[in-house]
């Protein structure tokens, strides 16, 4: 064995000292491998991006199978120091610099120029602070499929309703209707005022085929006749649909208003085969495609709904760049902040074209990929590194099975080791104290030997054990394991505070 | 108390036999094997008698056969010696994500050197993926190595199909059998390899000597420079009463194989079937397709280091692939190449078997292992989950992305 320990602390490895947990503990302070992400990460949870800090045990988030898994604990340390900052076309994510990152690094030589030569590379989990720019991150592609053959269409008409043309009370999850969702999505706009009804769809007076297109969809799926109306002042061509309980499900299904505009978890999990629907009508509606160059782009002022894009496009195996657009004034027009999720890697533009418009691209010449994907990931180079100074509170989360999670832009490892404290106060002084710990025979002993100083002292003389004092009662530890010793100092120091603030 | 030995696979006591066949060797027959007088000749045909007895164990040609200072100067020998022969044909070179670190960081160097290296992926059971093979070798490549049983996990290669990739394009093949020699059967011709590493201390024989099996033909740059002992290829004056010993040693595997094989695969089947009744635990590797002597198991919400010393002082050796144990912060490169998490990896128990473990060892093990797991289970914040969830998590596969 490479390492060797004092005596105490065999000792105190072999008997560890108060085990266990005390469940009406004063103070908690558990703490991990310091390896966490600032506060306001986003995380792609399910079935919507949200920060790290809002993200609540029991709550399922995206891992790097592919699948979604129970967020076992969330834990938060405060923090004031450097944190990395990694950039590729999916986002930036702050991150402290030990926070383990998947990811491929590839040697700074000509020879991996070309992504055949990267292929050859094995991914694996790199601390932050040791990926450069040009590295390339693995992204999962959401696996899960959970396939929706109906929806139940709520028909009980209001109070005094007599005159509301009733729908059929199941409609059939197909592509002519995630084609219609993907059109309101982009398109759509709703009121749901009594008598005033209405769902209604906003296209270009050129876009004759796209309107003809919603009406049918809307007379053969709900046996409702829907008026399309030409506006050539404002040169708009709109779709009106007049009947409460299409507008009841539209209004359930996605939300009201461009900004808070977003897809049900049903319709994230449904087959691959079934989202390319979904994605014709999203991308006929708001998004582009210039056969030329070749490029794709889409856009929205939702931000969920542009996470969700990300994800959708991923599935079918497109790799998306998203921007982020500032809220600016042109003319005098307001334009709210805006997201573009833009395609232009050819392989993934000819995809598209084949779902938005049934038609590949055929390119003349072959070209020097940067982005590729595989069943299970999309692999994206690292842009841009940089370091940023970051004060504040600081959250990593255990996740149960696949110990993963990803961000808006990089798949990250959970928790290392990982140790909690608890302690029991009475005036002022440490009168109960355990531990549990996950880790090497030096993790054990210097909980154990952390419980056996604490106890018995008072909250101002336990502060001010240190990390050092540890590993000095202990007789010493090998150098690589000292961040144990520390670990233990740490996890004290952070049940005390939990004490003090709950007190307060 | 009775120590139980169970790590085989790091090294193994020289057998009593091998030893009474050395120790003439040190000072009784002293000679040189280069000296022309009778002393000289004595130590000399002790040598080629060893030599006689290795290339018998291989199905080679006796002068197809140089001894080394042990496993990792045999693989040595045939990678950097390969790859500079042929650096005129092409200078790139195959081997796999989870080789020994003797292979692994000989290739890192010449990669250094101007090499191109290509690491060929294995698959959740830990054997290479021919497939990703087939690809990887090209007109360009002048060696492929591929380990014909894994250090860690004990899986054995499809060498056969292997040296056919090889063979097709034209590169030589390198197989270091340092596990498997001695245990199972390693004919060179029957593998189809061109050189082959192997090491005495893992079948009973003394430290610090190995050979490699060099295919007559094959082109080899020697490492070291000197007096031009052993086809010019390993200079040095030769380990005498060590080479002596690897004879005796392999002359004693090769008339026990049989019966020790069945003997040990009884073993371990009854070690892996008992061990796989602590809840939450699995085996790495492929189940059939291993040495007859390796079990190698993951717990989770353990960590390896911890139970190593745990069990040591109940009297128990055994290994781990946690980076606890090692230099490296690192877990090991094997299990996470298999797809292994980290706190999988970090997890994992290692059990090797050998010549003089009993069936007594294996019961005696078999009753400490669960305690021990229990008692750093009860100690670990992970295992605080409901009886359900734990359930539920052991129902489950244990399925995990390629890449982590």
């Amino acid at each position: 064995m490479a390492v060797n320990y004092t005596r105490k602390v065999m000792e105190h490895m072999s008997s560890p000292r108060n085990v266990g947990k005390i469940d009406d503990a004063d103070g908690v302070g558990t703490v991990g491998n310091p390896v966490c992400l600032v506060a306001g990460t986003e995380i792609a949870a399910n079935p919507e991006e949200k920060g790290i800090d809002s993200v609540l045990a029991g709550e399922k988030v995206l891992a790097h199978d592919g699948k979604y898994h129970p967020v076992i604990e969330g834990m938060s340390r405060d923090f004031d120091g450097a944190t990395v900052v990694i950039k590729n076309r999916f986002g930036e994510t702050a991150l402290t610099p030990e926070h383990e990152v998947l990811a491929i690094r590839v040697p700074k030589t000509h020879k991996f120029l070309y992504a055949r030569n990267k292929k050859t590379l094995n991914p694996e989990w790199v601390p932050a602070g040791e990926l450069a720019k040009g590295d390339i991150a693995l992204y999962a592609r959401p696996l899960e499929t959970e396939d929706v053959a109906e929806l139940a269409v709520d028909t009980r008409p209001k109070k005094h309703d007599f005159k509301s043309k009733k729908t059929p009370g199941k409609i059939r999850v197909d592509a002519d209707f995630l084609r219609l969702c993907g059109y309101y999505l982009s398109e759509g706009n709703l009121r749901d005022k009594t008598t005033k009804a209405y769902v209604g769809f906003t296209f270009n007076l050129k876009e004759t085929g796209y309107a003809d297109d919603v009406a049918r969809i809307v007379s053969k799926k709900f046996g409702v006749e829907a008026r399309i109306k030409r506006i050539p002042k404002r040169t708009t061509l709109v779709v009106e649909v007049n009947n409460v309980f299409i507008v009841r499900l539209f209004k359930a299904l996605f939300g009201k208003g461009a900004a808070s505009k977003s897809l049900p978890t049903a319709f994230m999990k449904l087959p691959a085969e079934k989202q390319r629907g979904l994605l014709a009508g999203l991308w006929r509606g708001d998004g582009f495609i210039n056969y030329k160059i070749p490029r794709a782009g889409y856009s929205t002022i939702s931000k969920k709904l542009a996470a969700q894009l990300k994800f959708l496009l991923l599935r079918q195996g497109i790799i998306p760049s998203v921007y982020v657009e500032a809220e600016k004034t042109i003319g005098g027009v307001r334009h709210r902040r805006a997201y573009r999720i833009h395609v232009g890697n050819r392989d993934s533009v000819s995809k598209l074209a084949e779902i938005v418009y049934g038609e590949r691209i055929t390119t003349a010449k072959p070209e020097s990929n940067d982005a590729w994907c595989d069943e299970k990931f999309a692999y994206v180079p690292i842009t841009g590194i940089s370091t940023r100074k970051y004060a504040g509170t600081v959250h990593n989360l255990l996740v149960e099975d696949a110990h993963s999670y990803l961000t808006t832009s990089l798949t990250v490892h959970n928790c290392g080791d990982v140790m909690s404290l608890y302690i029991k106060v009475r005036d002022d002084r440490i009168e109960d104290i355990k531990f549990l710990t996950y880790g090497c025979g030096a993790a054990i002993a210097t909980s154990s030997m952390i419980t056996e100083l604490a106890r018995g002292k008072t909250i101002d003389e336990a502060l001010k054990i240190s990390r050092g004092d540890v590993a000095g009662e202990l007789g010493g530890l090998p150098p690589i394991k000292m961040h144990c010793s520390n670990l233990a100092a740490d996890a004290l120091h952070a049940a005390i505070q939990d004490y003090l603030k709950k007190r307060k | 108390m009775r120590r139980i030995y169970l790590d085989n696979a790091a090294t193994t006591p020289v057998d009593p036999r091998v030893l009474k066949a050395m120790v003439p060797y040190f000072s009784e027959k002293f000679g040189n094997p280069s000296s022309l007088h009778a002393e000289g000749g004595e130590a000399k045909e002790a040598i080629e008698k060893a030599r006689a007895i290795v290339a018998g164990a291989l199905g080679s040609a006796a002068d197809e056969v140089i001894f080394t200072a042990g496993g990792t100067e045999a693989d040595n020998l045939a990678i950097k010696g390969a790859a500079w022969a042929n650096k005129k044909k092409g200078n790139h070179l195959v081997t796999s994500v989870f080789e020994h670190a003797a292979v692994l960081n000989t290739f890192k160097y010449l990669e250094k050197n101007g090499f191109m290296v290509t690491y060929v992926p294995v698959d959740r059971e830990g054997i290479v993926k021919l497939d990703a093979l087939e690809k990887a070798v090209t007109k360009e490549t002048t060696l492929v190595s591929i380990m014909h049983a894994n250090n860690e996990i004990g899986t054995v290669q499809p060498l056969k199909e292997i040296a056919e990739i090889a063979k097709k394009r034209g590169a030589a093949f390198h197989t270091d059998a340092v596990q498997s020699f001695g245990k199972i059967k390693t004919d060179v011709n029957e593998l189809g390899a061109d050189l082959l590493s192997v090491s005495a201390h893992k079948i009973y024989g003394p430290k610090g000597v190995g050979a490699l099996f060099a295919r007559k033909g094959i082109a080899l740059e020697p490492l070291l420079h000197g007096g031009e002992q052993e086809r010019g290829l390993r200079s040095g004056t030769e380990n005498v009463a060590g080479i002596v010993g690897l004879g005796e040693a392999t002359a004693l595997c090769l008339k026990e194989m049989k019966r020790e094989a069945a003997r040990e695969t009884r073993l371990r089947d009854k070690l892996i079937k008992g061990v796989l009744e602590t809840r939450d635990s699995w085996l790495n590797g492929h189940a059939a397709k291993r040495l007859p002597n390796n079990a190698n198991f993951s717990f989770s919400y353990v960590e390896g280091e911890s139970l190593i010393l745990y069990l040591d002082m109940k009297g128990i050796a055994g290994s781990t692939g946690s980076a606890c144990s090692s230099h490296k912060l690192e877990p090991s490169h094997v299990l996470s190449a298999i797809g292994l998490s980290p706190e999988e990896a970090h997890g994992s128990l290692r059990l090797t078997l050998g010549r003089w473990t009993t069936e007594t060892d294996i019961d005696t093990a078999l009753e400490a292992i669960p305690i021990e797991v229990e008692k750093l289970r009860k100690m670990s914040p992970m295992a605080g989950m409901s009886a359900s969830e734990r359930e539920r998590l052991s129902k489950q596969p244990h399925e995990h992305g390629n890449a982590c």
